[in-house]
């Protein structure tokens, strides 16, 4: 029962203000993602610190990132955090969301892939006389970061799905916020959606593609 | 008579019949004894929820009706704004009963009905701004419920405003004055029906209705299939006879009190 005439020009006269929501997905999504990186190898350093409130944060952390929905977390970046009047725009509260969840995914995955390193790599490392801090940044990190990629890789198509729920904190830049608009405006609901859809396709499958290259480049033994 | 007679007639009878018959959306509805219609459940008052979880208000109200003219039982099925058109194009509701303004770009898709009711717009600001009216919105960040008639007009003029004036749309009216009360928002356009029952509500601290929006008026109508006519029609009288029976005065003394809106647009035919 479903009939329903599909008027495509309707919707793709507006194709060009759903590109332009695409880069911004793209920006929240490499964003979020830089900073996810950089906030997961310091988690992973908390987990590996004898400090015992380090640890306690760092599993707090990943805890809540990875056993609640995105959806909750982008939506405590910008109502939770208000209620202490600390305001965010949409754009930061989704970026702070989706980077908190990105952050504690990636922490867990550097986790296992340290546990494929074997302790004597830094072993190694120590009785060619570098200090331990040393034999992780230039022994231990390298190898983490190589065994971590495709999961990263994942982990960034995840951050660009993800940019979809910023429409529950007021997002309407991104290229899910621009559809909702425009289906609003329009009623043209299957179309518009269906090229989001399709947008969103190409999108990942460029950044998949792109990681395989990226990692043929980087990873010849 | 050979045995070949009898089949053959059956199959003539119901060959006419099938052509005969083409059954309509009307038809459906009565044969199936069951009216479906899309209510939006978070715009109070004219669809809600009571403490038991059951749906309230206007709309269900006025769904009821129609099921009760069409003699048939009404299902209420809950649908966000956004959803609105997917529900009736998928074919999970018949009708929608859920506060949709006939916008001609929105008639392009689907078929709306004469109005049967109107809304103000009242503009709503957290008392900290200092927003005494619709104009001193201008430089602010606003925001109103994605999907409506008044988030468009709105959006409109902060885009007219050009720098310094911010548009946010929110999923759900509750998000809005969430938004409103904490302050990420400064003002916030609505419906005056759902403006007073929000700040009537208690649930949000630190906001009034402080005008009214220079929009114009908000025509509503019931919406089916664009090609529905027999339908359509049918909820055109229906539309009409309850204004001549009393019974939108009725409901919307029951509901929201006050001056009744005149649902007709002097000058001109519908």
């Amino acid at each position: 029962m479903f009939d329903y005439t599909f008027q495509w020009k309707q919707a793709l006269a507006r194709l060009p203000k759903m590109l332009d929501g695409a880069v911004v997905t793209m920006e929240v999504a490499v964003l979020s993602m830089l900073l996810g990186i950089a906030l997961a190898i310091l988690l992973t350093l908390f987990r590996q610190s004898g400090s015992r409130p380090l640890k306690a944060i760092a599993t707090t952390w990943v805890e809540i990132a990875r056993n609640t929905p995105a959806l909750f977390q982008i939506y405590m970046a910008h109502f939770g955090i208000a209620s202490f009047g600390i305001h965010f725009s949409p754009f930061t509260s989704l970026l702070i969301g989706i980077t908190f969840n990105n952050a504690g995914y990636l922490a867990e995955n550097f986790r296992g892939a340290l546990k494929a390193i074997p302790d004597t790599q830094t072993r190694a490392g120590r009785s060619l006389g570098m200090t331990p801090v040393q034999s992780f940044r230039y022994i231990v990190m390298p190898q983490m970061l190589r065994i971590s990629f495709l999961p990263m890789t994942n982990q960034m198509v995840w951050a660009i799905l993800m940019t979809s729920l910023g429409v529950t904190v007021g997002m309407n830049m991104d290229l899910y916020g621009v559809t909702q608009d425009l289906n609003a405006l329009t009623f043209r609901t299957f179309e518009l959606f269906a090229i989001a859809g399709v947008i969103f396709y190409v999108i990942t499958k460029i950044i998949t593609l792109g990681a395989r290259l990226i990692a043929m480049r980087l990873f010849r033994y | 008579m050979n045995k070949f007679t009898l089949p053959a007639a059956l199959l003539a009878v119901t060959a006419v019949a099938g052509t005969a018959a083409q059954a309509d959306k009307l038809d459906d509805v009565i044969s199936s004894g069951k009216l479906r219609c899309a209510v939006v459940l978070d715009f109070p008052p004219m669809g809600m929820r009571d403490e038991n979880n059951e749906p309230i208000g206007f709309d269900v109200d006025y769904c009821n009706d129609l099921a009760a003219a069409l003699g048939v039982e009404a299902e209420i099925v809950e649908t966000p704004f956004p959803e609105r058109i997917p529900a009736l194009m998928s074919g999970r509701v018949d009708v929608g009963v859920a506060s949709t303004s006939d916008t001609l770009e929105r008639a392009k898709t689907v078929g709306f009905t004469v109005p049967y009711f109107a809304f103000e717009m009242a503009v709503t600001a957290n008392d900290e701004t200092g927003i005494d009216s619709f104009e001193a919105m201008k430089g602010h960040t606003v925001g109103a419920v994605a999907g409506t008639y008044e988030a468009i007009a709105l959006e409109e003029f902060v885009n007219e405003w050009g720098e310094g004036s911010t548009f946010r749309p929110y999923q759900t009216q509750a998000d809005v004055f969430l938004a409103l009360s904490q302050g990420q928002l400064d003002a916030t356009v609505s419906t005056s029906t759902v403006a007073q029952a929000n700040v009537k509500s208690g649930n949000f601290e630190g906001i009034s209705v402080v005008g009214t929006a220079p929009f114009d008026i908000d025509y509503v109508g019931l919406f089916a299939k664009r090609d529905e006519y027999g339908f359509l029609n049918y909820l055109d009288l229906f539309v009409n006879q309850q204004v001549r029976t009393g019974r939108y005065e009725e409901l919307y003394e029951k509901w929201i009190g006050g001056d009744v809106p005149s649902l007709s647009v002097p000058g001109v035919y519908r």
